[in-house]
Parts: structure tokens; C-alpha cells; sequence
């Protein structure tokens, strides 16, 4: 059945009508203009008052079942308990809900879905750039005073403010099997010759994941002499005679490591498959306390132990913030400062939980709970305290690490 | 009552014509806009083919779009080869058994992120197949057994597409191959032709169309698609759709345009794509049935 | 096509052989082919029940070294998130087989049964949406979202996701429609139908094995997709993609691997439900399946 008449034109004209009316009114409207109120002004009393019986959505990375469960079990637990708050845990990484909150500040939109998050380094600094933060909110927190500010003032070298609070923190490690590797290097220099001894056993994970930029960074100060000289400001100039000399050492080990250098395992998850599996004879992450929980979740024989390099651990706090557009700004506030308070650490302490270390200044803390935190059980594959913090490197600022992490990809991969 | 038939045409194309423009075509015309820079706080001198610019300028651009294409068309071609001839082996089945050939359509239900899970854990050098293979006496270690993740080829990426889409390819032949009235076969049977040429005359032109359809979605898909590459994608070449990802959510808010205009082309290059390949296919028999 | 006896229906079996059905070789034929089948596709499904279980377990071991039911416990302690979001998971996607249907039921009649200048362009150009990567249009997408203010919600899910797999439906339809005769809708409209009447009660029973077809992709393709979802549900509609990616990202493959088998268990129950309803209305009526 032919037609003489175009019907497929006039179709598509109206159509094509309807979408670009369409078109012109998302590109031209905005959102009503809703002020968010300011809830740090007010008297924390009232905050918790308004908070009783409301949900928080929290948005947090979801890839670690352990933290989840703790997330989920106590801490919506005694949320609800405490405070009548329901908790709504919503995996998302963080890259992905910073982008989320660009989209939706560019829009106008003034009532998103997320009220807390868990940030820091270089998406806290994303976030502060571009406004998507609620405000400056930890001082207000009553738990916060168990906290000693300096220690928790920036975030990979960027000043906090007060705008995300912190609630944990964590040290980069090694681990291995001392089953099979009765003796393990404690410097660079002791890594380049273990590689040489076994080829094939040992690689990291590809910038820019997490745990391999965290890696390369810490190869930069043992090869560069250390974070001090990058506490200012970034500076090509400042960065680039020690970078040069990163590339050589990592070139030098590079025909040892799996696969010979020429691929290496695109992020952590990887990793962990080859050294569960026995191809690689040593693992990294960036949680002291990772290797004894997963013996006692029997995913790790029981003969597992971490190492560090001498004077060279990197150590950060990790935090949580508020978004500029949260729907419930009071029930984040409570939560975060639940998070601060002395049962939540000591409750995520536990290897058993999740094994994060306290950002509580233990002087600061009433005498039975500081004697608490002293007498915690780490773990066998857990090393001491003293030995984490005496080690411990400061993270340099995030231009810094987005160097590092752009150039290895030109050095270390052509 | 709507009379004219100009008018009845119109009425029954609506139902989609609208969300196609509404969603679909707003959608790509934000883009292509945003690939100009247009909708973004740019800094001074950026023209509005900075973006397009800069990604040509990235030596690593070439190099993912050979790679994607390479994928694209390896994966594509062995679904199909594949899935026809699955499709022909489970067609061919008796009815007795034909209800338990349905385990093909396994794979069909499981997310593309599932099965760059799976095909980890059975062909990593360390997996279970290197496993059998070495109870089988014909490795001594995880390094003998090829790698298929960690070349630059992509296999893993080839395998996880071609495990997820020979179903698809099985599905959309068979369902071609059941309205094939069977008489077509016993004729030829009768009259002495032998399994090749059944398949070639009889059967191949009846799934053609199918078949030719099957092939554009799949190539265009494991071309572009970014689930599975974002698993078991290998450092180096990577795929455009990851280096679409990382632009937009891991590089600053002035990266996005370059993001915007590698999508662009995409777009471009896969509407191209589909109106040369349809074309192909009528010029080689013109009476067939092009999509 | 009434029943037929007994060796002409054994001669009617459809396949390319030449020899007549039945005897070893048949048998020997059907077991290779559903011994490669299953090798391909089931035993993957093992692997992972076996390593849902696995504590420790290394090369070049096919089995664990030991077994733990460590993920068995987490799932149960987890039971209320995972339910609830299969169950919105199930609910978009169903939503979403429902809103393709509507949309796209009109347009393969027009498409199967008429002929129109730029008939072909149109074809081709509804076909695009399942092309192209899913990127290309749908951070654009998002933007006209947030601003009408559907972003975050269900309907932009299924709004977004119907957009996404409709040429499935429009494909199966079309096809459904050529393969039936206009003459059962002429003679229903002659009869006094009207065209809605005859579009139900004529032309859609006619039609179920590819609505059938049609569904089955949209609803599986809606299931198990993440970005889309993550991104125009903004997390505040739950998903068991959402849920679940976290995981296979991750190292905790035992866990990831038991999830993944969870994920299986709707699909294939609504699978089995629709082809043994099917078939059992195919074997009342008659048809050849």
C-alpha cells in the first residue's frame, strides 16, 4: 500500500518539534530556588530532635563485604536504637557520586538523594572546588572533641576546614605467606634485589588504582628522600628530579616483576585473585589490619603475615561529608558524629568488624576507654601499633599524586 | 475516527517517534553540544573544536580505536559463526531432548559484569582451567599457561563478549530456523542433496536476515559497550568506552568535552557503520529481506 | 497444522539430516550436542557454586583446600537489602517490558504491514538505540532528567531503560507481524471490530510467541543492567546490579560468586514459568512449538 503523501515526514517533523521543545526547556529551566537551611548554627540538641525518625542515605564504596556488614549491622543498629534514625547504605564509588553531585549542582538541583558520603584526597578536593560540600560541620560535632584537629587538619595536603570529619584511619602495608616467603624485604633497595631473586613473583596494581598510586608514591620518597621537600605547594620543577629517579627504579625492577613489567594488574581486586592464587608470592594494601581479617574469614591461610618498609608507610584518615544539596542535614550531622564516637571505633577496631584504626586521640579520651583501645587484639598478621605509627609517612597534596599517576602511564607503559 | 491514511500512519508511529525524539535524540544532541564546549564554564581561547582536538592529539586515541574495532569484529564474527552453529545443532535435536538445549540461554540471563567475573576465575593463568590443564599433565605452572588477559590483544575481553552474546546469536537464529517449513529440507533430501548444500541454499538464505542483524548489534555493541572491558580490560590498549569513562568521572569537569566528542564519533562512526553494512548486503542479493 | 500421525510426525522433525529420526545415531547426535552444552554453559555455574564455598584455594588444585560457608552466613545476615532490591530490580524491568510494549506495539504494525517513503531510514533509525553505546546518549539524558526532576526515581529508570532495549520488542513484533496473515483483522473489521477490539482480541493472541520473544530480551536486558540504572537512579531506587557490582570489582570473589548465583534465581524462575506456560498452551492448542 503506497502512499503519495509523506505521512513518514510529518511525522518526523512533529516529533522532531516535540523533541526540540522539549530540548529548549531543560537547557532554559531551572529548579525552583530552595535555600538549604543551615543547621550548624543550631544547638546540637535541636539537630538530633529534628533527625529522630527520619532516614539517612548514606553513599559509601561497597566493595568490602566486612565493612558493609559493620555499616549495616551496628551502625544502623545503634542509630536506630540511639536516635530513632534509619540508615540507608547505598554503594557507590566515589569518583561516581562526585560526578552525581557535578551533574546536579550544574542543574540547579537543590534536593538530591544523598546525605552523607565517604571521601577524601583528591575527590574531597574535587568537591571543594566545585561547591558540593554542605559546609564547615565537624567542630559542631560533640564527639569531635576527642579528637586532636592537627592531626586531622588536610587531607592529602589540602586543608580541611572542618568540612568532611573524619572517622578513620589506615596505613599502607605488605603482606605475604611466611609459609613461603621466610624473608621479606624492609626498603626499596631489598625489594629490587628480592624481585631479581624471584621473577615473576611480585607486581602492583596499575596507576591510578588506589593501592598501586599508593605504591609508586611510596617507591617516590624512598628513591627521592622522603615527603618533606613536597609539603609545599606543587611545582613541576619540585617534583621532577625525584620523579626521574622513580621512573629509573621502577624501569629496573620492571623485566622482574610478573609478567615481565609489560602488563600489570589493572586494580587491588586483581591483585588479590593472583596472590590468593599463588602467582604472586607478595600482596599490598593500603589497611593494616586487611591480612588478619580475611584469616579469620578463611580467605588467607593462617600463616599470613604484613610488613612494612622501614620509615616509609603511608598513612591517611578517611572522612565523611555532607553534600550541598542533602535532603536530611541533620540526621547526617548525628550520624557523622555517631561515627566519632568511642563505641563506633572501638566497635570498627575489632579485626573482626572491619579492623580500621581509630582517629581518636587517645589522651583525649576518658581513661578506661583509652585503656580499651591499648589492650585491643590486632591480629596475628596485624603489626603492633607503635611500629605502624613510628614508620608512618604523611600523603603529599593530590597535584602531586595526579602527577604521578599520569606520568607512570607515559614512562611505564609505552 | 482517524480516515486519512496519511493520518492512521502517524497515530501508530507516535507511540515511539516521541520518546525517540523526547529521550534518544535530545540525548545525542546534548553531546554533540557538549563536545563543543557548549554548556560548560570554559577558560578564554577554547574554540569549539579544542575538545576534538585534544583527543586527536592523545597518542593513546589511534591505539584504543583499533583495539575497539579489533574486539568489535573478532567477538561479533565468532557469536555468530558460533551461535548458528549451536543453533543448527540444537534445532536439529529430538523433541525428547530439545527442553534441556535450553541451558543455552544461561548465559542471556547474567549481567555483562557477571561474566567478566566468570571467565576470570576459569581462564586466568591461575585459574581453573590452567588447573585441569595441569592435572592433565600439560603444564608445570601458572606462567605456561597463555595469557590471555594481560596481552594486548584483548583476549579476555573477546572471550567474556563471545560467552554472553553466542546465546544472543543462537536465539535469533533459532527462532528464524523454527518457522523453516520443513518440507524445504526434505525436498532437498529427496532429491540428493547432501548437508552442505541443504545449508547453503536452503537454510543460510533463510537466516540471513537474522543473522546480518545479529552481527551489527554485536559488533557494535562489543565496539562500544564499557561493563565488560571495565572488569577485564588490560592496561594498555584500552578500549574507547574506558577512556570515555575516565574522562568523565575520574578527570577534571574541563576534560568532559573530550568524553562528549569521542562519543560523538562513536555515534557517528556506528551510524556509518549500519547504513554501508546494510547497503553491502542488498548489493549482494538485492531480493533479500535487508534487515 | 492438525496432529499428525505417528511417523509422519516422526518425518516432520524439523533438522538436516538424512536419515529418519530415532535409532543410535540420533541419540549419539542429541548427547554430544547436550554434553557441549552443558560443558558451556552449566558447568560455569558450578565453578561458581564451588567457589562460593571456597575458603582458601590455589593452584593448581581443582578443588578448594577447604570449605567455608563464610558468604552462606552473609547473605542470610544481608537477606532484607538483597531481597528488596530483586524485587525493585524485577519491578523496573517489568515495568519497563510493560512501557516497550505500549510503545512499540502501533509502530511494528505500521512497519510490518505498510509500505512509505523513508519506510527503510525509519527502520534502520529505530534500531540505533540498542547500537549505540549506552553512553552516547544517556549522560545527555540525565541532564534533561535532573532537571524535569524525574532523575532519582522509577519512572526515569523505566523511562531510561525502555529507550534503551525497545528495538528488541519493535524487532520481535515486526517479525510476529509479517507472519500472520492481515486477512484475520480484515475479516474482524468486517465483521463489526473495531481497531482496538481487533489490535486485542485478534491480532495480539496472534502475536504472543513474539511478545514472548520480545519480553524475555527486554526484561533480562533491564535486569542486568548497572550503569544506567546507577546513573539515572542516583541509588535512590534500589537494584541488585547496584548491589552486586561493588563486588565483582572487588577481591571477595567467594562472596561475589554467591551473589551472582542469586541473581540467576529470578530470571531463571520467570524463565521456566513462561516456557512451560508456552508450551503447555502450544500442546493445548495444538501448535508446533
Amino acid at each position: 500500500m503506497n502512499r503519495k503523501h509523506s505521512g513518514t515526514g510529518k511525522t518526523l517533523l512533529l516529533a522532531g518539534a516535540a523533541g526540540i521543545l522539549f530540548l529548549l526547556m531543560t537547557l532554559t529551566g531551572c529548579s525552583g530556588e530552595q535555600e538549604q537551611m543551615n543547621w550548624i548554627d543550631k544547638e546540637f540538641d535541636e539537630i538530633e530532635e529534628a533527625a529522630a525518625g527520619s532516614t539517612v542515605n548514606f553513599y559509601m564504596w561497597g566493595g568490602d563485604a566486612r565493612i558493609n556488614a559493620w555499616i549495616d549491622s551496628f551502625v544502623a543498629g545503634e542509630l536506630e536504637e540511639r536516635y530513632g534514625i534509619r540508615l540507608e547504605r547505598v554503594p557507590m564509588d566515589a569518583s561516581v557520586f562526585i560526578n552525581k553531585l557535578l551533574n546536579e549542582k550544574s542543574a540547579g538541583k537543590q534536593e538530591g538523594v544523598i546525605d552523607l558520603v565517604w571521601i577524601n584526597g583528591e575527590n574531597f578536593k574535587t568537591a571543594r572546588e566545585n561547591g558540593l560540600l554542605y559546609g564547615s560541620f565537624s567542630g559542631k560535632l560533640p564527639n569531635f572533641a576527642f579528637v586532636d584537629p592537627d592531626a586531622v587538619s588536610t587531607d592529602f595536603g589540602y586543608p580541611v576546614d572542618g568540612w568532611e570529619s573524619p572517622y578513620g584511619k589506615t596505613q599502607f602495608v605488605f603482606e605475604y605467606d611466611s609459609a613461603k616467603v621466610p624473608d621479606p624485604p624492609s626498603s626499596f633497595e631489598e625489594l629490587s634485589e628480592w624481585v631479581r631473586d624471584n621473577p615473576g613473583k611480585f607486581t602492583y596494581p596499575q596507576p591510578p588504582d588506589f593501592t598501586g598510586s599508593a605504591f609508586i608514591r611510596q617507591a617516590f620518597y624512598a628513591v627521592s628522600g622522603g615527603p618533606d621537600q613536597y609539603m609545599e605547594d606543587f611545582s613541576e620543577e619540585r617534583v621532577q628530579p625525584g620523579a626521574e629517579k622513580l621512573w629509573d627504579y621502577l624501569r629496573s625492577i620492571k623485566p622482574y616483576l610478573w609478567q615481565a613489567g609489560e602488563t600489570y594488574p589493572q586494580n587491588k581486586a586483581r591483585l588479590d585473585f593472583l596472590f590468593e592464587r599463588g602467582e604472586v608470592l607478595i600482596n599490598m594494601d593500603y589497611n593494616p589490619t586487611a591480612a588478619s581479617g580475611k584469616i579469620l574469614d578463611n580467605r588467607y591461610p593462617d600463616t599470613v603475615r604484613t610488613f612494612i618498609m622501614e620509615g616509609n608507610s603511608l598513612a591517611n584518615q578517611h572522612y565523611v561529608s555532607i553534600p550541598f544539596n542533602a535532603p536530611n542535614v541533620p540526621a547526617a550531622l548525628v550520624t557523622a558524629d555517631f561515627l566519632l564516637s568511642p563505641e563506633a571505633q572501638y566497635s570498627k577496631n575489632q579485626p573482626a568488624t572491619w579492623g580500621d584504626m581509630t582517629v581518636l586521640d587517645l589522651t583525649r579520651l576518658p581513661a578506661e576507654w583509652a585503656r580499651k583501645f591499648e589492650d585491643l587484639e590486632l591480629g596475628a598478621a596485624t603489626l603492633p601499633f607503635e611500629i605502624l605509627s613510628r614508620n608512618s609517612v604523611p600523603e603529599i597534596s593530590a597535584e602531586y599524586v595526579e602527577y604521578l599517576e599520569k606520568r607512570w602511564q607515559e614512562e611505564l607503559l609505552q | 475516527m482517524i480516515r486519512t491514511r496519511t493520518g492512521s500512519l502517524i497515530l501508530h508511529l507516535m507511540p515511539i517517534l516521541i520518546p525517540f525524539a523526547a529521550l534518544f535524540m535530545t540525548g545525542i544532541i546534548i553531546t554533540v553540544l557538549q563536545s563543543f564546549g557548549i554548556g560548560f564554564a570554559l577558560p578564554e581561547g577554547t574554540g569549539f573544536l579544542s575538545a576534538y582536538r585534544e583527543v586527536f592529539q592523545s597518542p593513546f586515541f589511534l591505539a584504543s580505536v583499533r583495539h575497539s574495532l579489533w574486539i568489535g569484529l573478532v567477538s561479533a564474527s565468532v557469536s555468530v559463526m558460533t551461535g548458528m552453529f549451536l543453533a543448527l545443532l540444537i534445532w536439529n535435536t529430538t523433541s525428547r531432548v530439545k527442553k534441556y538445549s535450553v541451558v543455552y540461554k544461561i548465559p542471556l540471563i547474567l549481567p555483562h559484569i557477571t561474566v567478566a567475573f566468570i571467565v576470570i576465575i576459569i581462564f586466568s593463568q591461575s585459574g581453573l582451567l590452567a588447573s585441569l590443564a595441569y592435572q592433565a599433565g600439560l603444564l608445570s605452572e601458572p606462567a605456561d599457561f597463555p595469557n590471555l588477559f594481560y596481552n594486548k590483544t584483548g583476549t579476555g575481553i573477546i572471550l567474556s563478549y563471545i560467552w554472553k552474546e553466542v546465546p544472543f546469536a543462537t536465539l535469533m537464529v533459532l527462532s528464524v530456523l523454527q518457522k523453516l517449513d520443513i518440507r524445504y529440507i526434505q525436498t532437498g533430501t529427496m532429491l540428493g542433496a547432501g548437508f552442505f548444500r541443504k545449508f547453503r541454499h536452503l537454510i543460510l538464505p533463510h537466516i540471513a536476515p537474522a543473522v546480518h542483524t545479529t552481527f551489527i548489534i554485536l559488533f557494535l555493541y562489543s565496539f562500544g559497550a564499557f561493563d565488560i572491558p571495565f572488569l577485564v580490560g588490560e592496561s594498555s590498549p584500552r578500549m574507547l568506552s574506558i577512556t570515555v569513562f575516565n574522562l568523565y568521572f575520574r578527570a577534571q569537569l574541563s576534560s568532559r568535552p573530550q568524553a562528549m566528542a569521542i562519543l560523538t564519533m562513536m555515534f557517528l562512526f556506528s551510524m556509518i557503520f549500519i547504513t554501508l553494512y546494510t547497503r553491502a548486503v542488498t548489493a549482494v542479493n538485492p531480493k533479500a529481506r535487508r534487515i | 497444522m492438525g496432529k499428525t500421525s505417528g511417523a509422519a510426525r516422526d518425518a516432520a522433525e524439523p533438522g538436516l539430516r538424512s536419515s529418519p529420526r530415532g535409532g543410535i545415531n540420533a541419540a549419539a547426535r542429541d548427547g554430544t550436542t547436550l554434553i557441549l552444552l552443558f560443558i558451556l554453559f552449566v558447568l560455569p555455574l558450578v565453578v561458581l557454586l564451588v567457589s562460593s564455598l571456597a575458603s582458601v584455594w590455589t593452584f593448581p588444585r581443582l578443588l578448594p583446600e577447604s570449605l567455608s560457608g563464610r558468604t552462606y552466613m552473609y547473605a542470610v545476615s544481608q537477606g532484607r537489602e538483597i531481597f528488596a532490591s530483586l524485587l525493585s530490580s524485577a519491578g523496573y524491568s517489568l515495568l519497563t517490558v510493560a512501557a516497550v510494549f505500549f510503545m512499540t506495539l502501533l509502530p511494528a504494525r505500521a512497519l510490518a504491514r505498510w509500505d512509505f517513503p523513508g519506510k527503510h531510514l525509519l527502520d534502520a533509525l529505530l534500531l540505533v538505540p540498542v547500537l549505540l553505546p549506552a553512553m552516547t546518549f544517556s549522560m545527555g539524558i540525565h541532564v534533561i532528567f535532573i532537571r524535569t526532576g524525574v532523575s532519582d526515581t522509577l519512572a526515569g529508570i523505566v523511562l531510561v531503560l525502555s529507550i534503551y532495549s525497545y528495538p528488541y520488542m519493535l524487532r520481535a513484533l515486526i517479525s510476529a507481524y509479517m507472519r500472520i496473515s492481515e486477512q484475520y483483522s480484515v475479516t474482524a473489521r468486517n465483521l463489526g471490530g473495531g481497531f482496538f477490539y481487533t489490535l486485542l482480541h485478534v491480532e495480539v493472541p496472534m502475536l504472543l510467541p513474539g511478545i514472548a520473544a520480545g519480553a524475555s530480551v527486554v526484561f533480562l536486558v533491564a535486569f542486568g543492567e548497572y550503569f544506567l540504572v546507577f546513573l539515572i537512579g542516583g541509588g535512590a531506587v534500589d537494584s541488585y546490579t547496584g548491589y552486586l557490582f561493588p563486588f565483582l570489582q572487588g577481591s571477595d570473589h567467594q562472596t561475589a560468586s554467591l551473589l551472582t548465583l542469586i541473581f540467576l534465581f529470578v530470571p531463571l524462575l520467570l524463565f521456566f514459568l513462561m516456557e512451560w506456560t508456552t508450551s503447555s498452551i502450544y500442546r493445548k492448542r495444538g501448535l508446533e512449538a
